[in-house]
């Protein structure tokens, strides 16, 4: 009988599990992971600051549907030798095939007057409920980074009827997930909703009043008042476990394309690995939940000897909607250096932007018009060259049937 | 199973199915109300068109569903048919389904805030969209239950979009 272990608990770990156990009745599955409890849907838990009685949890709790055993402690340690966890309580877990799906955390800058009450990042539920919590009877907040975390608290706490600034050190907000007129045309939208948005700039000290946060000053001198800060300055994979493993690592677990580390019985998947972006080819961390999704799906079905490739993520594939405003972003948006081709539509209701390399559209900016955005996606993630289509892509768009006919360009799913 | 099947050379482009289908998922279910319901009634497929053809492009209830797999709220599902469909009450409107749906057949309800997507109906016995079709564009059959000869020509039928 397999024993497989998996530590972590979120997305790239349950769809792992779902797999061996589809391929493996028998198997002994083992989720290591301190969040209790068990599984939830995390990219939902902005929501959970504004919203009151909302369910993010799995409908169908996975441990029970597909016979996982949950620990609900840290794993401390590997030892890739002779093959044992190490749990925070001191036991050590024997395995044949193991996991590490430890996902990404909060990325804490050293900044005087951060540590303390009043200070929240939003990686887990319990950070949601604890700002949410918070938030009562605060008047204003501050938002440490301009990413789409800290956007999506930038608006909760807005609704909740705090007065908001966002400090975002590059020069607009989303960088990086949207180029600049995308991002321009979600700034003003969050500035008529009130939100003050502050570019360019760095929080350089958190005030204090008898341990309370009162204000943040800024780097450029200004001050901003504040009862709360949210630190939403971006993720890094949790690696801490590996220490002392010899599992390879740079700014995540490096695997193969069976999602293999350097030990051939431990994978790795979700936040946690760095890989090449499919498009770019640069070594990346990804932090999206598809992506985890995708991993985690098929290092589940390798650990249960199943044969299959990853081709790789795409470390841009964002979807989200700001006050009203549908966002897609895909791939290569900002494109640097010669050899590409970059169409523009710029409307009153819609913005959106195709990259091309040759006759392959890398890229897509969608803003206020998403339509037929999975077209688009699939185009770039597969690598779909367009041909004769590339002229209807500049022009019209894509749809579906464009794929479609006697002698198609070539199939749209790669 | 019964799956629908596209027949793109019968399709004469009338768009009775999208009719079909708008109205099917109406307030009253009827034509003469759909078309005084304000706002109007949402239709699950896309009549296309290039060059060459005319074809309904409908969701395929994919196997391996990627909406389904990368929706962040837990509102797709399948249900015990086999369908993929959505806890309306969990859609936050994020539209992930809508970035990865490779048939660009899930849209936006402006008013409501959500993801729509096809049903195939699954409270009728033959979906909307199947029954408004006047010229066999698109049927509704289980192919086990088919002579060979109907079975392949919707075979190459099919092959032909995916080849």
């Amino acid at each position: 009988m397999m024993r497989h272990i998996i530590i972590g608990g979120s997305i790239a770990g349950i769809s792992a599990a779902m797999e061996i156990r589809r391929s493996d009745a028998g198997a002994l599955i083992t989720m290591v992971s301190k969040e209790k409890p068990g599984a939830y849907y995390r990219p939902m838990i902005p929501y959970l600051i504004e919203k009151d009685g909302i369910d993010i949890t799995f409908t169908d709790d996975p441990a029970k549907k597909y016979g996982i055993e949950n620990i609900f402690e840290m794993a401390t340690g590997i030892d890739a030798e002779a093959k044992e966890v190490a749990l925070s309580s001191g036991d050590k877990l024997g395995y044949d095939r193991l996991l590490i799906a430890a996902g990404s955390g909060p990325v804490i800058p050293a900044i005087p007057g951060l540590d303390g009450d009043g200070v929240f990042a939003l990686r887990t539920r319990e950070d949601a409920l604890g700002i949410k919590a918070a938030a009562k009877g605060k008047g204003d907040a501050v938002i440490l980074g301009g990413g789409f975390v800290g956007t999506k608290a930038a608006i909760a706490l807005r609704h909740l009827g705090l007065g908001v600034t966002i400090i975002e050190q590059q020069g607009q907000i989303l960088p990086g997930r949207l180029d600049a007129r995308g991002s321009a045309i979600v700034a003003d939208a969050m500035r008529a909703a009130g939100i003050e948005i502050i570019t360019g700039d760095l929080i350089s000290e958190v005030i204090r009043d008898g341990g309370a946060v009162v204000s943040v000053r800024l780097s450029s001198g200004r001050t901003v008042k504040a009862g709360l800060v949210i630190v939403a300055a971006g993720s890094r994979p949790n690696v801490g476990v590996l220490r002392n493993s010899g599992i390879k690592t740079g700014r995540g677990v490096l695997i193969n394309e069976m999602l293999q580390t350097n030990f051939p019985d431990i994978y790795a998947a979700g936040d946690v690995v760095e890989h090449a972006d499919l498009i770019t080819g640069m070594p990346a961390v990804s932090a999206l939940w598809g992506n985890a999704e995708e991993m985690g799906r098929l290092a589940g079905k390798n650990m249960a000897g199943g044969n299959i490739k990853y081709a790789g993520f795409l470390s841009v594939m964002n979807a989200t909607d700001i006050l009203g405003i549908p966002v897609v972003s895909v791939g290569l948006i900002e494109p640097e250096g010669g050899g590409y081709e970059v169409v523009v539509q710029d409307g009153i209701d819609r913005y959106r932007k195709f990259v091309f390399r040759g006759d392959t559209l890398v890229g897509t900016v969608l803003v206020g018009d998403v339509a037929n955005a999975g077209v688009y996606t699939n185009v770039i993630k597969n690598r779909v060259p367009l041909g004769r289509l590339k002229a209807e892509a500049m022009k019209e768009g894509l749809k579906y049937v464009d794929f479609v006919g006697s002698a198609p360009v070539q199939n749209l799913m790669g | 199973m019964k799956q629908i099947y596209v027949r793109p050379e019968q399709c004469m482009g009338c768009r009775s199915c999208e009719i079909g289908c708008a109205v099917q998922h109406s307030e009253e279910k009827s034509l003469f109300s759909a078309v005084l319901q304000s706002p109007p009634p949402m239709k699950r497929l896309f009549v296309e068109s290039n060059d060459e053809i005319k074809m309904p492009v409908i969701c395929r209830h994919c196997e391996d569903a990627p909406c389904l797999r990368s929706c962040i709220s837990g509102c797709l599902f399948r249900d015990d048919k086999g369908l993929v469909r959505r806890k309306k009450e969990r859609c936050i409107g994020c539209w992930t389904c809508m970035m990865t749906c490779p048939f660009g057949v899930i849209t936006r309800d402006r008013e409501k805030h959500i993801a729509v997507k096809c049903d195939r109906c699954h409270k009728l016995d033959v979906p909307a969209c199947v029954n408004s079709c006047p010229t066999g564009a698109l049927v509704f059959v289980d192919i086990d239950d088919m002579p060979k000869e109907k079975r392949q020509s919707l075979i190459s039928a099919a092959a032909k979009e995916v080849l």
